[in-house]
């Protein structure tokens, strides 16, 4: 028998508290609030077993902060640029958590009882599951180009020979692009009267959760001292 | 089948098909192509790229016309149903396709939701879904798979998920585009049993397929296209009887032997050859074995010392030493995931070791940027689709060269002359041939004139035409004193062109030496997931080969 464990909450509640918490942290200006904010998240993340996972993602983030940081530190002045680049971790913290305690289909099937057409959920669900395909072949075709000398090193000079990374990779997403169209054809996508093998409803306690998250929200943006 | 049974009406019936793609000037792929497939059979569709294996395989669920467009006369009926009447949403429940690519066939999140997309579509009920799920991934052996993300599973497993996900629809036909390519052998096996257990059970498979060593045994059937037409037909053993070469085809190596032979009965396996050959001995000229290269006065281009990889904790290569010596032609053979391509990554400074050294003309790759070992170590990758980017063939073989400031006009003319270049010079890469964009991306890699090319699974996907004609480029490359290695889990090209094997498994070397001494490794070969070429297997079963009898 398959595993078919009711989730505690379902997507799209999951969805409106990861919205709430990110408008919060995008209206938060002291930096004891942002701080306060990224240690919630960050006990969020060891209580659902993320923690490896987590530090992993960071490494990759933590250069677009820093970029972010030396910004605004050259545009402003050295708190705007803390609370800038702790803004950008919460921020991008917080639908870590979203996404990796969510499958991007359960959301988009979540949507489509909502109302949402179908169509426009696959292509939303779809296009995530892509994302490490898209980039296992940009690196492969660095590899590809490096190996005869075709200097894609990251710097300056690399900008000049871009197109020998975004042209290959391009054509390769249209032909990946094809290749899965032709597959969804083949298993039926678009016909009339699909059914889903998981039920997606609201239960009391999504909406409970739900009116806390926005509640807390609400009233904390509009609180004169955050 | 006994001539008193009535013969049941066919599931798939294509008659006077002709086809060709949508854009101007294309050329008609299919020409009045007939052909018939029974409920339950078995059938084997071969031929040399470009005869029309894929077009046919869209043709069968109307893929084409409905979604490929282009031109279609005749008529292709599946479960009594006219393809261009029915519509691929209505077609998909009687007939599975399985396409070539299998990462673009995978999008969902989990195993479990790729094997229920199908059943969603159908529009059955959550329990229903459930029951067939279980079920398709009992058939393949995947049960143990359902709950992971199909873009971290290997290429096999990856193949058997989409195999699983058509299953699943309980189709009448299930019609298989090139399952095999790019797998090792060990999948190879895994896919296999999968589909003999969907035939048992009823299931009509059409599979297509150029190397015919496994296919021929499985199939009840075999259907040899030829520029879109059905050229031969019949039994495989029927087929093979006759001369196929002609048709692109290079017939197992049990076939040529007994043909060779002479014997009364043709065989498809190496068994049934040692039992009809009953004690008579091969021919000397026949199936030669390789003779160990002498190494020992060979200068080393490359030299690797106890290297040791990691991608984070995950170890890829452990203890790895091995040469090159110059002039040698060395094939990394060993299953997917080896770590064959790592290692070559360390030739020319993608990947630095963890621990050892890796020398390149006596320098120490650490100290040499990529571009500069890329002026002695040419490389390319498995999918030459990854260097293109200019618009004409001739731009794209000076690029590097020019980049490395190694431009030289009369050996990149040489080249184009040795390539057979030419008349594509100033056409765009992507509209080549897989064949010819080999050509090209070899070429490329050549420019800047280095002392060593790295194929990376140089055979996969292609025909026995492109591998005869890669055996005599490689021949040409070594003559002119160039050093090869071959990255491969194809055995039998290893065994034919490679002077010296290094097998690798789980990132160790198990053995090292000429072809069939490693083969004869029968432990190191076990441990490494590969099977002994069927040329090595008659050979040893028929007791004609030199090292054994050196041995002996």
């Amino acid at each position: 028998m398959l595993e078919r464990s009711e989730r505690l909450l379902d997507p799209r509640t999951c969805l409106i508290v990861t919205v709430s918490y990110a408008a919060l942290i995008v209206a938060s200006h002291q930096l004891t609030w942002l701080l306060a904010e990224l240690v919630i998240l960050w006990l969020v993340i060891v209580a659902v077993g993320e923690g490896g996972q987590y530090l992993r993602w960071l490494r990759l983030v933590a250069a677009m902060a820093a970029s972010w940081f030396a910004i605004s530190w050259l545009a402003f002045d050295i708190g705007t640029a803390v609370t800038a680049g702790l803004r950008l971790v919460a921020l991008t913290s917080v639908f870590f958590v979203f996404f990796r305690t969510t499958a991007p289909e359960d959301l988009g099937n979540a949507l489509v009882k909502t109302g949402l057409p179908y169509e426009v959920a696959f292509v939303f669900s779809t296009s995530l599951q892509f994302v490490p395909v898209l980039s296992r072949k940009a690196r492969n075709i660095l590899d590809a180009q490096r190996s005869r000398g075709i200097p894609l090193e990251p710097g300056l000079s690399a900008l000049r020979h871009y197109p020998a990374l975004i042209t290959p990779l391009l054509i390769q997403a249209f032909q990946l692009g094809d290749e899965l169209a032709a597959a969804m054809e083949s298993r039926g996508f678009g016909r009339p009267g699909r059914t889903f093998r998981r039920h997606y409803r609201m239960r009391a306690i999504d909406w409970a959760v739900v009116v806390l998250a926005v509640g807390v929200a609400s009233l904390l943006i509009t609180w004169p001292a955050i | 089948m006994g001539p008193e049974r009535q013969v049941p009406e066919p599931v798939i019936r294509v008659s006077g098909l002709r086809y060709r793609y949508a854009g101007a000037g294309s050329e008609w792929i299919l020409e009045n192509l007939d052909l018939e497939v029974r409920p339950g059979e078995y059938v084997l569709i071969c031929g040399s790229s470009g005869s029309g294996k894929s077009t046919l395989c869209r043709t069968l669920n109307g893929l084409i016309p409905h979604f490929f467009g282009g031109r279609m006369e005749g008529r292709v009926s599946v479960a009594g149903l006219d393809t261009r009447e029915h519509p691929v949403g209505e077609l998909f429940a009687h007939v599975g396709l399985v396409f070539q690519n299998a990462e673009s066939q995978l999008f969902n999140s989990t195993v479990e939701s790729e094997l229920a997309f199908g059943l969603e579509s159908l529009g059955l009920s959550p329990d229903q879904i459930e029951e067939r799920v279980v079920r398709a991934a009992e058939i393949v052996d995947i049960t143990q798979l359902l709950h992971r993300q199909p873009h971290q599973l290997s290429g096999g497993e990856q193949r058997l998920v989409t195999i699983a996900a058509v299953l699943a629809l309980r189709p009448e036909v299930l019609v298989l585009d090139e399952p095999y390519a790019s797998l090792d052998p060990a999948n190879v096996a895994r896919v296999r049993d999968a589909l003999s257990e969907t035939h048992r059970r009823g299931t009509a498979v059409v599979l297509t397929e150029h190397r015919l060593e496994n296919a021929v045994t499985d199939a009840e059937r075999m259907v040899v296209l030829y520029r879109g037409r059905v050229a031969l037909e019949g039994t495989p053993r029927d087929v093979l009887a006759e001369d196929v070469t002609g048709l692109g085809l290079n017939p197992p190596a049990v076939v040529s032997t007994a043909k060779a032979l002479n014997l009364p009965y043709l065989p498809l396996t190496v068994e049934g050859l040692v039992s009809a050959a009953e004690g008579r001995q091969l021919p000397a000229d026949l199936l030669p074995d390789r003779p160990a290269r002498d190494a020992t006065t060979d200068e080393a281009l490359i030299s690797v010392q106890d290297v040791d990889f990691s991608f984070g904790d995950r170890p890829i290569l452990r203890e790895v030493s091995l040469t090159l010596g110059a002039g040698e032609c060395l094939a990394l053979v060993g299953a997917n995931g080896s770590g064959k391509t790592t290692l070559v990554k360390h030739f020319n400074g993608l990947h630095r070791p963890d621990r050892g050294h890796v020398s390149v003309l006596g320098s120490d790759t650490r100290r040499r940027s990529v571009s500069e070992l890329a002026r002695h170590v040419g490389l390319v990758l498995q999918n030459v689709n990854n260097q293109f980017f200019k618009l004409q063939v001739r731009e794209e073989i000076e690029v590097g060269a020019r980049a490395l400031g190694r431009y030289d006009k009369a050996w990149l003319k040489d080249l184009t002359a040795w390539f057979r270049l030419g008349p594509f010079l100033e056409r765009t890469p992507y509209q080549l041939s897989e064949g010819e964009k080999k050509r090209v991306a070899f070429a490329a890699v050549l420019a800047p004139r280095p002392e060593v090319l790295v194929l990376d699974e140089p055979t996969t996907g292609q025909d026995w035409p492109f591998r005869r004609a890669l055996e005599r480029l490689l021949g040409d490359l070594l003559a002119r004193g160039l050093s090869v290695v071959l990255v491969t889990h194809d055995l039998d090209f290893a065994e034919q062109r490679a002077d010296r094997w290094v097998l690798l498994a789980g990132g160790r070397v198990l053995a090292t030496g000429a072809p069939g001494d490693v083969m004869r490794q029968t432990d190191a070969m076990e441990r490494a997931n590969l099977r002994p070429t069927q040329s090595f297997q008659i050979r040893h079963a028929l007791g004609k080969s030199r090292s054994a009898s050196a041995d002996a």
